[in-house]
């Protein structure tokens, strides 16, 4: 037990040492910063457009944002954690392991009696604190900016919700260390591990999510959920691929417990989704061999 | 044969060896002939509906028929050309990175500077055999494109149509250059290649995704799936009407996006397609004078992107960050 939480100690600090994924968090945090301004002056621009388009009358329809709760300003922050938080996740997971076949720090860690699950666990709880202490910066970011834009203090039903989303954002981010990880232990040179997760990550957000819904790749850019396509190869391509839309599903699971249930699906389906991709790359994680984190890199 | 001419020859035969490089491009292909694919399935399942609705105003005794779904072919290009804008820019990082970051990880940098190669050879021969292979790539790209709107789009596609193809790549190859020159420059200027891509990296995200998605997210029609207008039932001319009330807001939604280079590969490229309405099926002619402020701002965007990769890639520069 004392070496695993001295492996995830070492881990938390050298991640927080880490220069290389410091500009991304610079731009994670500035965009969380800029996301409620922006969620906020969307909302009251098409307020007005709805008012002018009623007032016209153009429409009977009900407002749509009539009633939206305050967290609605933090819709965008869900698309920059799919954008930036997820590319984050992946460069400290393959920062993670690489710097440790890089050093030949395996080949220390191994030669005593350490489990290699047992070694590559601490390491990811290590790296999942540091995500945790990310996201709860995050989190006090959104909530006094919200709270500033709104002029009151967020209730307390609105900061758990708050908080539930960054907890959901945590669980969406775990695959993404853990692919990042996964890559630095199996990847032949420090380049090819950082792209094969990027790419992956890639076809998660844009390629499977438009063979289910026939959206457009940058329609998928959109906080909004994308809505399956009614056509029968749709539907048969959204019943396959739809378990493995894994951004699509954190869309989805964030809009309800954001309380924003315009185009938001089965929660509970999208949070099973976000589980099952967290706990198949964490077996396959624990599961490495002694001989792959010993491999040395070809560069 | 001059040194930048070796240099170029060198990368080139390089590019054609190392296998991930053809993963990457054969991946691009995939992808893009899976939207014309899903624009294709997407449109017959527009004119299923239409024929549905047909059917259904035969029975209940109406007379009137509604406009059936045009196709237009080169609409079914818009999924593959925005692939080409997110995707492609990033391969264009990670081919314009590894021209350098393989020099610096093997230590061939030393071994080239015992030649007499002159001052700006290393970058203007790198720059001149990626720019021979995004030409080779775009052209397949596009071919690749052409035959799957023909075979599976089952869409004719006529001479003017070629037309448009030709200027689209010509504009992707400058795109595509422009991001390959940026990553080139940063890989060579970082002290550790890795931190260079992962600027370039940064440089993609907050170009490429960050500022069209702010762009794209405050736009009132995308606040509800499938749009606002259409969940209220706003016809077109109308939504155009309401929305004129809103033009300095739309101004700074038009300024946020067209900060980014990105843009000025997109508005063209939907332009010469004729994805956005208002040129299609226009005079190319018409088309490209609407669209030349586009081209030039891309045009310079690749001069400067050169400019700075022939800057950060001297000699000089890459001996003195590896030493």
């Amino acid at each position: 037990m004392k070496i695993f939480a001295a492996g995830a100690y070492q881990e938390l600090l050298s991640s927080r040492r880490e220069r290389m994924p410091q500009i991304l968090l610079a731009v994670f945090v500035g965009m969380v910063t800029a996301s409620s301004v922006i969620g906020w002056l969307t909302n009251q621009v098409v307020t007005s457009v709805y008012d002018r388009t009623y007032a016209a009358g153009l429409t009977t329809q009900p407002n749509p944002f009539s009633a939206v709760s305050p967290l609605y300003y933090a819709k965008n922050t869900v698309i920059y954690i799919i954008l930036i938080g997820a590319l984050l996740a992946i460069v400290v997971g393959v920062q993670s392991t690489i710097r440790d076949r890089k050093a030949h720090t395996f080949d220390l860690v191994l030669s005593r009696p350490v489990r290699p699950a047992s070694y590559l666990g601490a390491k990811l709880v290590g790296l999942l604190f540091w995500v945790a202490g990310i996201l709860a910066l995050s989190a006090a970011i959104s909530w006094t900016s919200i709270g500033a834009i709104v002029g009151s203090v967020l209730s307390p039903g609105d900061t758990i919700r708050l908080l539930g989303f960054y907890a959901l954002a945590w669980l969406f981010l775990l695959p993404f260390i853990v692919l990042g990880m996964l890559t630095g232990l199996y990847s032949r040179r420090e380049t090819t591990s950082l792209l094969v997760p990027i790419v992956t990550w890639s076809v998660l957000t844009f390629v499977v999510p438009q063979l289910g819904t026939a959206e457009h790749p940058v329609s998928l850019l959109n906080p909004v959920p994308a809505i399956a396509s009614q056509g029968g190869v749709f539907q048969l391509a959204n019943l396959v691929l739809g378990p493995l839309s894994l951004t699509e599903h954190f869309k989805h699971a964030s809009g309800y417990v954001l309380g924003n249930t315009v185009g938001a699906g089965n929660p509970l389906l999208s949070l099973a989704v976000m589980v099952a991709f967290a706990v198949s790359l964490l077996v396959v994680l624990l599961t490495t061999q002694r001989d792959r984190m010993r491999s040395p890199l070809d560069e | 044969m001059n040194s930048l001419l070796v240099i170029a020859r060198r990368e080139l035969t390089d590019l054609k060896r190392t296998r991930f490089y053809l993963i990457l491009f054969g991946f691009l292909a995939v992808v893009m002939i899976l939207s014309v694919i899903v624009a294709s399935l997407d449109f017959r399942v527009k004119i299923g509906d239409y024929n549905v609705y047909l059917d259904a105003l035969r029975r209940s005794g109406s007379t009137e028929t509604p406009p059936a779904p045009q196709l237009f072919p080169l609409q079914l290009l818009r999924g593959s050309i925005e692939y080409l804008e997110l995707i492609g820019a990033l391969f264009a990082i990670i081919i314009g990175y590894g021209t350098v970051a393989k020099e610096k990880q093997h230590g061939t940098l030393h071994l080239i500077f015992t030649r007499p190669v002159s001052r700006f050879a290393v970058a203007g021969g790198k720059t001149l055999a990626f720019a021979v292979a995004w030409a080779a790539v775009t052209v397949g790209v596009f071919a690749v494109m052409i035959v799957a709107l023909v075979v599976v789009g089952n869409a004719p596609l006529q001479l003017i149509d070629l037309e448009r193809l030709v200027l689209t790549g010509i504009i992707a190859w400058l795109y595509l250059m422009v991001w390959s020159c940026v990553a080139m420059g940063f890989a060579a200027l970082a002290r550790r290649a890795s931190t260079g891509l992962m600027v370039a990296l940064v440089a993609w995200l907050i170009v490429v995704l960050i500022i069209p998605q702010i762009g794209d997210t405050m736009d009132p029609d995308n606040q509800v799936p499938g749009g606002l207008f259409k969940s209220l039932a706003v016809a077109k001319p109308d939504e155009k009407a309401v929305m004129a009330n809103f033009a300095g807001f739309d101004n700074v939604r038009n300024g946020l996006e067209v900060s980014s280079i990105t843009k000025h590969f997109e508005r063209p490229a939907f332009a010469f397609l004729g994805i956005k309405d208002q040129y299609n099926q226009q005079p190319v002619s018409d088309v490209w004078g609407s669209m030349l402020p586009y081209t030039i701002t891309l045009t310079l965007a690749f001069l400067a992107a050169a400019a700075f990769t022939g800057i950060a890639t001297t000699k000089r520069a890459l001996l003195r960050r590896e030493s």
